[in-house]
């Protein structure tokens, strides 16, 4: 309820139409018996009319598709496509560098030397060679393993792979650039040979994860442990061979 | 969905208005509703409150034009460094319908908050108190500066006093 004389707000409000239906009254009222306020609420009441009269044009302005409300959540979905792929394309950039540099290190391994090649290399070097200069044979007192713990320490059993046909026959000490290396040839009656090679770990190979590779005629089995590097070389497709593999796979 | 485009598509036209007394420039008017759409849209969900849809859309608008100009302001300071400076100086459109030129060119010379009050309460006939939330002002506040609005408007109209705005160089 507004008091006579209005407040200056009170005249304002009723200007704007945000008087109650009997305050607008009661002013107009007033209002009536004042001219002096009438004329200028009057010229204020004409503002407005103007001001809606003038401003009405703006309300009827061509539509700009641009600004209907499916384009600009399209536009927003777009822009959130965009982050998304941004950020997928940095993903596989990301994915790319890492996977290209395991690669590469992969590679470098690799290029370094398939694991145990000096194995195989050894193998064919001396195992085949009966004249091969022994540094322990079967004339020896010891045993081979006792032989192989002098130099070795710690090292696994040599396989047994008599349940195969074959018994040590010779061993022979190599050195590689981590220390000292040796292999065991192992013939059976039919004179068919395999070898054991034992050696530290090359600089880059670590310690081996069990495997087989195969490199030309020849298989080789590597596995490490004790803080070696061992492998099994012999003949890829002969059957004598693959029961004395079959051996190695019991625990040694 | 649907029925949000079409709240929204219905108060286009008077976000479009709005957006032209405020930047007093039509294309750059409707860059400013349609950051406002963006904005009411990604807030829809979460910032949407009760009560009038213009109003909400209205408070956007408005603040989105400060943050602008502001910008705005701050770059063409900037830039009056290497240009000698111009005065910011704005022709009524002849787009614009002829009726109450006269009330209309007083309008565009007043200040940003007193155009937008008046067109708020005048013409848009928004509440007192709607106009009080979108300020973040006391409703006294309101009423008072558009008090002020209106005299500025009636003695601009009246050609009783000039202002800066006035000027016009070349």
């Amino acid at each position: 309820m507004i008091t006579l004389p209005p407040s200056e707000r009170d005249v304002h409000a009723y200007v704007d139409g945000q008087l109650n239906d009997a305050d607008q009254q009661t002013m107009e009222t007033y209002l009536a018996a004042n001219p002096e306020l009438a004329k200028q609420v009057l010229a204020w009441q004409l503002d407005v009319q103007n001001l809606r009269a003038g401003l009405s044009g703006d309300l009827h302005r061509p539509m700009n598709p641009e600004l209907d409300p499916a384009y600009v959540r399209q536009r927003l979905r777009r822009n959130r496509t965009r982050h998304f792929a941004t950020a997928a394309v940095l993903l596989i950039a990301v994915s790319i560098g890492g996977l290209s540099g395991w690669q590469a290190r992969e590679m470098t391994l690799a290029s370094g030397a398939p694991p145990m090649a000096d194995a195989v290399q050894a193998y064919r070097m001396f195992a085949v060679n009966d004249n091969m200069a022994s540094d322990w044979n079967t004339g020896k007192p010891n045993n081979v393993q006792v032989w192989l713990d002098k130099n070795f320490a710690q090292a696994n059993r040599l396989p047994d792979l008599e349940s195969a046909g074959f018994k040590p026959v010779s061993g022979r000490l190599t050195s590689t650039e981590q220390g000292a290396a040796a292999m065991v040839v192992y013939k059976d009656e039919q004179g068919r040979t395999l070898s054991f090679y034992i050696r530290p770990p090359a600089e880059r190979n670590h310690l081996l994860p069990r495997g087989t590779r195969r490199d030309g005629e020849l298989q080789a089995d590597y596995w490490s442990g004790g803080g070696y590097n061992y492998a099994v070389v012999g003949p890829a497709d002969d059957p004598a061979a693959q029961a004395a593999r079959q051996a190695l796979k019991q625990p040694i | 969905m649907n029925d949000v485009d079409d709240q929204l598509r219905e108060l286009l036209p008077r976000m479009r208005r709005f957006a032209v007394s405020l930047t007093r420039d039509y294309s750059s008017a409707d860059d400013l509703v349609q950051s406002t759409l963006e904005k009411a849209l990604s807030a829809w969900s979460t910032k949407r409150q009760e009560g009038d849809l213009r109003a909400w859309l209205f408070s956007i608008l408005y603040r989105q034009f400060l943050d602008a100009h502001r910008r705005s302001r701050r770059y063409s300071r900037m830039l009056e460094l290497f240009t000698g400076g111009k005065e910011d100086h704005f022709e009524p459109s002849v787009e614009r319908t002829v009726v109450a030129q006269t009330t209309l060119q007083a309008f565009e010379r007043l200040t940003t908050e007193q155009r937008a009050l008046l067109l708020w309460v005048s013409v848009e006939g928004l509440s007192y108190n709607e106009v009080a939330a979108i300020l973040d002002v006391p409703v006294g506040t309101v009423m008072s500066r558009l008090s002020r609005a209106r005299q500025a408007l009636r003695l601009l109209s009246e050609g009783e006093i000039t202002t800066p705005a006035l000027r016009i160089l070349k």
